[in-house]
């Protein structure tokens, strides 16, 4: 025991020089995720505000004005500009200046006085489908509210009382996260995605690098058994991702206010074991890489773009057909962004992301196993 | 030489034949260098050299590695910009028109550059095209280069598959396909075994006596004694230059003993700490020691003094190699 | 410039890509691949969200309710917890991410005429789908509340407001209309560049570019030589991908075809120039292979493809100007969903122009100054 674990200092601590002579790439590898984490955590949202809408007023009666006072009063609605045609309507769509367009028609005071109904023509562009979604709801709920405002003001002047009627109303509650910023929601989530990518690649090129120098034949003469190279190998890179992340979840914490609601621990776990996982993953591709170019590609293919898509950054997996859940399970990331919301936002600790802490541990296990299994395969041939 | 050479030589005699040197202007300087200068940062490459190289001659440029040699046939053949000083080549400024320079020069580079994902076919007929043979041209040149590099039957094979004795000469043709004028090598024999350094040496003087002039830079000591001009290159600096016997002349003064013993660390160690003696160090499988010229030590006199230390040896005088030279000349340096 | 070299450069560089083995595979099978696959990803809609319902009044109003919700096509019942306290767990998990709870009593209310409220828990922590799902939600009660009226036999006519609300260009909403086609470029981009990146790169560790240019190559020859393969690989890359990607997942398309491969085209050849520049001012590849995804991520993060840009924050948006993706998104989704011609386009297009412009401006100056280093 003592000699496997003397043979595995030696290694790191050759690591820990190679790194340290060459500071600007080790700056690249610990400073950038961090900016990159500020400068996205600062950019994204799924929030929708501002909608930009375009009014077309063709009554310009007390009523149309009444009626499109809610728009400008209400601060999800920007009205960025009054037409007068359709014509600029459909430009206004056309070059993305405007999602969301009001058209009144001639008329619609008349009708109102009238005692009719008033019709309105609301246009939502539905290119980005969840804004229109959201931009959809809100007119509905808008419209009628304005609505029951009218039949009130109307009910009032004809001395009926309305309150007999039996109605539901909701009461709307959030959980976890009531102001719905969803920048809440994100940042956990892009904070694992870009240790992902990072990693990952870091160690897919380490060790192709090492064979392409021929230093891999070396090491393989000495009494150093696989298992304990792969570790070995894997420590120093493991101790900057951890500082990595140990930065990030600090600023997310002070800088960008995502409540910590949980148990830090179970999150500075599930951050070492992911981290491991990680980096396991980036040794496999190492491992089964012929060559630097190969190795290169395949690090990019797999850390890319399932890390944005298949860990449930940005889109949920539950409703993706079942295949593809199951490959959403053969990349850390996915765990990681689940333990990382838990704990942030619901308030959860090792009892409830015991499944996922378990799953990283035994996806980084394997993944050190496979790779010694092929390793020692390659030198065989 | 081998019989296939001779036939070479008689039957391709066209290849590279030139006239004598009629005019002045073609008379003039291979290379001419001076004051040559190129910085990277606030680091100096290559610190104000001044270099003369005759046409037709071979010239060899030696300097340990990192001493700015790699840079300095980079500024000759018009892909580095200098910091300052003169350069020219084949009668052209290369500085200012280093397309006029490159359609005349050839260089074979230490890596050989070739195209590994090619075959030996394919990258003639590439630099064939860049230095724009004609149909007739180029198969002429293949048909030599094939042959000097014993690679006929082999044309289609990727240049990767190959050895690399033979990768060198295809690189060699390939950098000679356009029968240049001039041809700078970079190292052209790092790597490569003895005997192949040996048959390569055969080839670059096949070239020379066809009036080619050869620029060649070497970390290899002995690789001096083919050239018939040298220019000792450390640390940006020329610190010799001239004739290898000229060289010797001037910069060595001293004597050298050549030492052989069976246990050449311990002999080793006690010259380096014996009177009368300025340097000794290790050269191939026998020792060296240098002696100042003032001194009268006769090889019998070292002989016995290494005995009566414990260490048996043979000492004999001989003449000072290049590499004694030169590395009295580091040594002075420093 | 010899139109000669040119075509030798550019019969050399086919002539290698012939004998990679990887690239067939890396260039066509993978993009296609990756399209399907993340195709299903991207294209969700939040529909079927799952829904635990506790139901505390076990009346016939309360069915109903619960009836409602079931048949809207928006809300999956996937769990009966039999009171609130249970519902925790299911939220804290996510089995459930909304949950209506039916208070007791609520029939007799409303039978007396009094409001009964109904309470709507979501899951704030998606943003996205705690709104939408609150906001469907409270639609379904009001399109209950209304049966309620009408059952009751109670016609009311007060005067209002008739606001038709009509979603143009992608009627349906449907996430698979804009995402696709923002997949089709994300997937050509990652491709490309990853191959690019590399390119130069190989000829300067192998020393094979420091040889070209001792020839009498210039670097505007080498670059038209380097692009031109590569150019039309991945014009045919992204022909088989727009394809594929169409007919697979059913894109309607009603604009002008010119328009979007003029487009893509342009975003190709910016690509291109980036992987190259990237490739030029790299000593090593793996210094290429870092800048690369350097460059990568900042793109899909900000250009819009999976977080809308007019959710940023005033600072950052403009910003998002300076990625062409950015640019080749206005001209799909534009192209792809409202139908975009030339007219409405030709400001995405003439930037991407500038960009690719630029970009291998800067490619022939950086082949010019750092072959040799």
């Amino acid at each position: 025991m003592r000699a496997t674990l003397d043979r595995i200092a030696a290694i790191v601590v050759k690591e820990f020089r190679h790194l340290g002579r060459d500071p600007r790439a080790l700056l690249a590898v610990v400073i950038t995720p961090v900016l990159q984490l500020l400068l996205f955590s600062y950019a994204i949202s799924f929030d929708v505000d501002h909608v930009p809408t375009i009014v077309v007023d063709l009554d310009q009666s007390t009523q149309s004005r009444e009626y499109l006072r809610q728009y400008q009063a209400s601060s999800f609605f920007t009205v960025v500009a009054e037409a007068k045609t359709m014509d600029a309507v459909d430009s206004a769509f056309d070059l993305n200046q405007a999602r969301l367009a009001i058209v009144i028609q001639a008329g619609f005071g008349q009708q109102l006085a009238s005692g009719g109904q008033g019709e309105v023509a609301v246009l939502v562009d539905g290119s980005e489908p969840t804004s229109a979604r959201i931009s959809q709801a809100y007119s509905v709920a808008a419209n009628q509210l304005y609505n029951q405002q009218l039949t009130q003001q109307w009910a009032d002047a004809q001395g009926l009382d309305l309150s007999s009627l039996g109605m539901l109303e909701p009461r709307v509650r959030t959980w976890y996260n009531p102001e719905r910023r969803s920048s809440d929601f994100l940042i956990p989530g892009l904070m694992v995605v870009i240790i992902a990518i990072v990693t990952v690649q870091q160690t897919a090129v380490t060790l192709v690098r090492e064979r392409d120098l021929g230093t891999e034949e070396q090491l393989e003469v000495s009494p150093l058994r696989k298992g304990e190279l792969m570790v070995a190998k894997l420590l120093p890179w493991t101790a900057i991702a951890f500082i990595d992340v140990a930065v990030i979840i600090g600023l997310g914490r002070w800088l960008f206010g995502v409540p910590l609601r949980g148990d830090l621990g179970a999150l500075a776990l599930g951050s070492a074991l992911f981290v491991f996982a990680a980096l396991g993953l980036g040794l496999l591709v190492s491992a089964v890489a012929p060559t630097l170019d190969t190795a290169n590609i395949l690090a990019l293919l797999i850390a890319f773009l399932p890390s944005f898509l298949l860990s449930g950054l940005a889109f949920a997996l539950d409703q993706i057909p079942v295949v593809l859940q199951w490959l959403s399970y053969a990349f850390p990331a996915r765990y990681m962004v689940t333990i990382s919301r838990i704990v942030f936002l619901k308030g959860g600790g090792f009892a409830d992301v015991w499944p996922e802490l378990v799953a990283l541990a035994a996806y980084a296990a394997a993944m050190i196993a496979i790779s010694t299994l092929l390793y020692g395969r390659r030198a065989a041939r | 030489m081998s019989h296939q050479q001779h036939t070479e030589r008689g039957g391709l005699a066209a290849r590279f034949r030139r006239e004598a040197p009629t005019t002045a202007a073609e008379s003039e300087l291979a290379i001419s260098v001076h004051g040559l200068t190129k910085t990277f940062g606030d680091f100096t490459a290559v610190d104000g050299i001044d270099l003369d190289v005759p046409r037709g001659q071979v010239f060899g440029f030696l300097g340990p590695n990192g001493s700015g040699k790699t840079t300095t046939i980079r500024m000759l053949t018009g892909n580095l910009r200098p910091q300052g000083g003169r350069a020219r080549v084949l009668g052209e400024d290369v500085i200012r028109h280093p397309d006029r320079v490159q359609r005349r020069i050839g260089y074979m580079s230490q890596k050989f550059s070739l195209f590994e994902d090619m075959t030996v076919d394919e990258n003639l007929k590439f630099y064939a095209g860049v230095y724009d043979l004609n149909a007739e041209q180029f198969a002429r040149q293949r048909e030599y280069i094939l042959a000097m590099a014993d690679l006929n039957g082999r044309e289609d094979e990727l240049t990767r598959n190959l050895s690399v004795g033979w990768r060198q000469r295809l690189a060699l043709g390939a950098a000679t396909i356009h029968e240049p004028e001039l041809l700078f090598l970079d190292e052209p024999t790092s790597g490569v075994d003895p005997v192949a350094r040996r048959q390569f040496w055969d080839l670059l003087y096949e070239l020379a006596g066809r009036g080619v002039t050869l620029f060649v830079t070497t970390h290899y000591m002995d690789e001096a004694a083919h050239c018939n001009r040298l220019a000792f290159i450390y640390r940006g600096r020329i610190i010799a230059a001239g004739s290898p016997t000229e060289i010797r002349a001037e910069h060595f003064e001293q004597r050298i003993f050549a030492i052989s013993s069976a246990d050449n660390e311990a002999a080793l160690t006690w010259l380096e700490h014996a009177d009368g003696i300025s340097e000794a160090y290790l050269s191939g499988a026998s020792l060296r020691a240098v002696v100042p010229a003032s001194s009268a030590l006769r090889p019998e006199q070292l002989t016995a003094r290494l005995a009566a230390a414990g260490v048996p040896a043979t000492v004999s005088a001989t003449e000072p190699s290049i590499e004694d030279v030169f590395l009295s000349l580091v040594a002075q340096q420093r | 410039m010899s139109l000669k070299r040119i075509r030798l450069l550019i019969w050399k560089e086919f002539t290698q890509l012939r004998r990679d083995p990887m690239l067939i595979r890396l260039l066509m099978l993978m993009p296609v691949l990756q399209l399907i696959l993340f195709g299903y990803v991207v294209a969700v809609d939040v529909r079927n969200l799952s829904t635990a319902v506790v139901d505390l009044d076990h009346s016939a109003i309360s069915a109903k309710l619960e009836a409602s919700f079931a048949g809207s096509g928006y809300f999956r019942i996937v769990a009966h917890p039999s009171s609130e306290s249970d519902l925790r767990p299911l939220l804290d998990r996510g089995t459930a991410t909304v949950a209506i709870v039916i208070p007791e009593g609520t029939q007799d209310r409303l039978a007396r005429g009094e409001t009964a409220p109904i309470g709507i828990v979501v899951d704030g922590s998606d943003s996205q789908i705690s709104a939408i799902g609150s906001g469907y939600a409270s639609q379904i009660i009001a399109g209950f509340n209304n049966d309620l009226r009408d059952s009751a036999g109670v016609s009311l006519s007060p005067p209002g407001v008739d606001a038709r609300i009509r979603v143009m260009f992608n009627p349906t909403m449907d996430p698979v209309n804009t995402m696709i086609p923002g997949l089709i470029a994300v997937i050509m981009m990652i491709s490309l560049m990853a191959i690019l990146s590399q390119a130069v790169v190989k000829e300067r560790e192998s020393g094979t570019l420091e040889q070209m240019f001792v020839t009498p190559i210039r670097a505007g020859e080498y670059l038209i030589g380097k692009v031109t393969p590569y150019a039309v690989l991945a014009t045919a890359q992204m022909l088989v991908v727009a394809v594929v990607g169409m007919l697979w997942f059913r894109v309607p398309f009603s604009g002008n075809v010119w328009a979007v491969l003029t487009g893509l085209a342009l975003f190709m050849l910016t690509n291109i120039g980036m992987g190259l520049f990237v490739s030029l001012v790299s000593r090593t590849r793996q210094q290429a292979q870092q800048a690369m995804a350097f460059l990568m991520i900042p793109t899909m993060i900000l250009s819009g493809f999976i977080f809308p840009i007019e959710s940023m924050p005033a600072l950052i948006q403009p910003l998002t100007r300076l990625i062409p993706m950015t640019w080749a998104l206005i001209v799909l989704r534009n192209s792809f969903v409202k139908g975009s011609d030339f007219g409405p386009l030709a400001v995405p297009l003439l930037v991407l122009a500038g960009f690719a412009l630029v970009i291998f401006t800067a490619a022939v100056i950086a082949t010019r100054r750092r072959i040799s280093d």
